[in-house]
């Protein structure tokens, strides 16, 4: 266990030396996520405000989504150079430490780009003057996270490993998100358009939402150890 | 001491090792020679745990004759034409990093006196410098001082003269010398071979077919 926490440790620490030294590999996605809604402010112009919460669950998510894609596409691109990441192998490095380091980055770096997007939707495309964002949608959008980032982490390591890298990331990313794509939509309109709150959606989309972050968490955890063992 | 019997690695319906049987004992160094091509740093790869042998075993007998679970734990590797070093981070954060995974000391009085070795100890260079900016002599000697820092009693070494110039060159040789002193094993691949020559080698040819003479 020492052992564990001193290897999640080192690896999270270098993760974030290297994150920091890079800024532009976290300021893209958060700037594309700006640009990204302000051309959905400009495309719709002046909305009806029934439609106001409707929209800015699509741009928020559509945008969220996009730019967390370019976000864990790229988590694993400094293990990458001089063959670090080969070198991690040759150590004896616990899988689980090294994935939950690389989770814990991934989900730092998700909550650098959602939360700005969040705030952004709300204040370029809501002008009813009354904010939507609150504390059940920000639950909503960190349980989405939860389940994207572990997926982001595993498919950036089947991506180092893998000779079709390009086609790879998409192909598989795309068809995994739908469902926690879908729940999260479904669980925010519930919330706020149809007015219900968490408890009330644990049973339906939010149930289904949790259900997928645990079971994608889980699955990405015990794969990460079969991708980074000899080949 | 490292057993290897029966070794055998196909990549793609092609042979590439076959029937490979040796073994590095404490104290020596195993001089794996061939031509290009004849699998070498496929074997070391192997040796390292970057592949799985097609056949064949891989023991890391400890001193006491019980075999190492995990042999990683026993075995550095430094590979050819690479490094293995973040190119953001700075000498000294890199080689806290491998040794932090290692579960060795970091302090600066464990890692100074080695960097000082290898002549990387100025303050502009092994700190808040990073190592992409270096020479590709400073990032070989840098992952020569990781691999001194290891304290693993078996260093598998593709290539570690690349980049060096005489001074880093006399330096490995000192290294290698308390390596072996303190019964280590080494097993090299290089195609520079005088400064081998001071020691007292084994060879291990590899042929083309994947055998060894």
């Amino acid at each position: 266990m020492k052992t564990f926490l001193a290897q999640y440790r080192a690896l999270l620490w270098q993760a974030v030396q290297v994150e920091w030294a890079n800024a532009e590999r976290w300021l893209s996605p958060l700037l594309f996520s700006g640009t990204m809604i302000l051309l959905f402010v400009f495309t719709f112009g002046t909305v009806e405000p029934k439609f106001i919460p409707q929209l800015y669950i699509a741009a928020t998510f559509l945008t969220a989504f996009f730019s967390l894609q370019i976000s864990f596409s790229r988590v694993l691109e400094p293990d990458m150079q001089d063959r670090v990441f080969d070198q991690l192998r040759t150590y004896p490095i616990s899988p689980s430490a090294w994935f939950l380091s690389k989770y814990t980055i991934v989900i730092a770096l998700g909550v650098l780009i959602l939360a700005p997007t969040l705030f952004l939707s709300d204040l370029f495309l809501n002008v009813s003057g009354k904010s939507l964002l609150n504390g059940s949608l920000a639950i909503i959008a960190l349980m989405a996270l939860l389940s994207l980032g572990a997926l982001g982490v595993l498919l950036s390591t089947m991506m180092l490993r893998s000779n079709a890298k390009q086609i790879l990331y998409p192909l598989i990313y795309f068809p995994l998100t739908i469902p926690v794509l879908l729940s999260a939509v479904e669980s925010s309109h519930a919330i706020l358009v149809d007015g219900k709150d968490l408890s009330y959606l644990m049973s339906s989309w939010l149930g289904l939402l949790v259900i997928f972050g645990i079971m994608y968490f889980t699955l990405c955890l015990l794969l990460f150890g079969e991708l980074v063992k000899p080949e | 001491m490292l057993e290897i019997k029966s070794l055998g690695f196909k990549y793609q319906y092609k042979t590439i090792l076959s029937g490979l049987s040796f073994d590095a004992k404490p104290g020596e160094i195993l001089h794996i020679t061939g031509p290009n091509g004849s699998g070498k740093t496929t074997l070391m790869s192997i040796l390292a745990g970057l592949r799985k042998e097609s056949a064949g075993t891989i023991h890391y007998r400890l001193p006491d004759g019980t075999t190492a679970l995990d042999r990683r734990s026993f075995v550095e590797y430094l590979p050819a034409e690479a490094n293995a070093l973040f190119g953001k981070m700075d000498a000294m954060s890199n080689l806290r990093l491998w040794l932090r995974l290692r579960g060795l000391d970091d302090s600066d009085n464990a890692i100074r006196p080695i960097l000082k070795n290898w002549e990387l100890d100025h303050p502009l260079i092994r700190e808040n410098f990073s190592v992409e900016s270096f020479s590709t002599g400073m990032k070989r000697r840098l992952a020569l001082a990781r691999l001194e820092l290891s304290k693993t009693p078996c260093w598998l070494l593709d290539e570690p003269l690349y980049g060096l110039d005489a001074k880093g060159i006399d330096t490995f040789q000192t290294m290698l010398n308390g390596h072996l002193l303190s019964q280590g094993i080494t097993i090299i691949v290089s195609h520079d071979i005088a400064p081998l020559e001071r020691f007292r080698v084994r060879k291990l040819d590899l042929l083309h077919d994947g055998r060894a003479s």
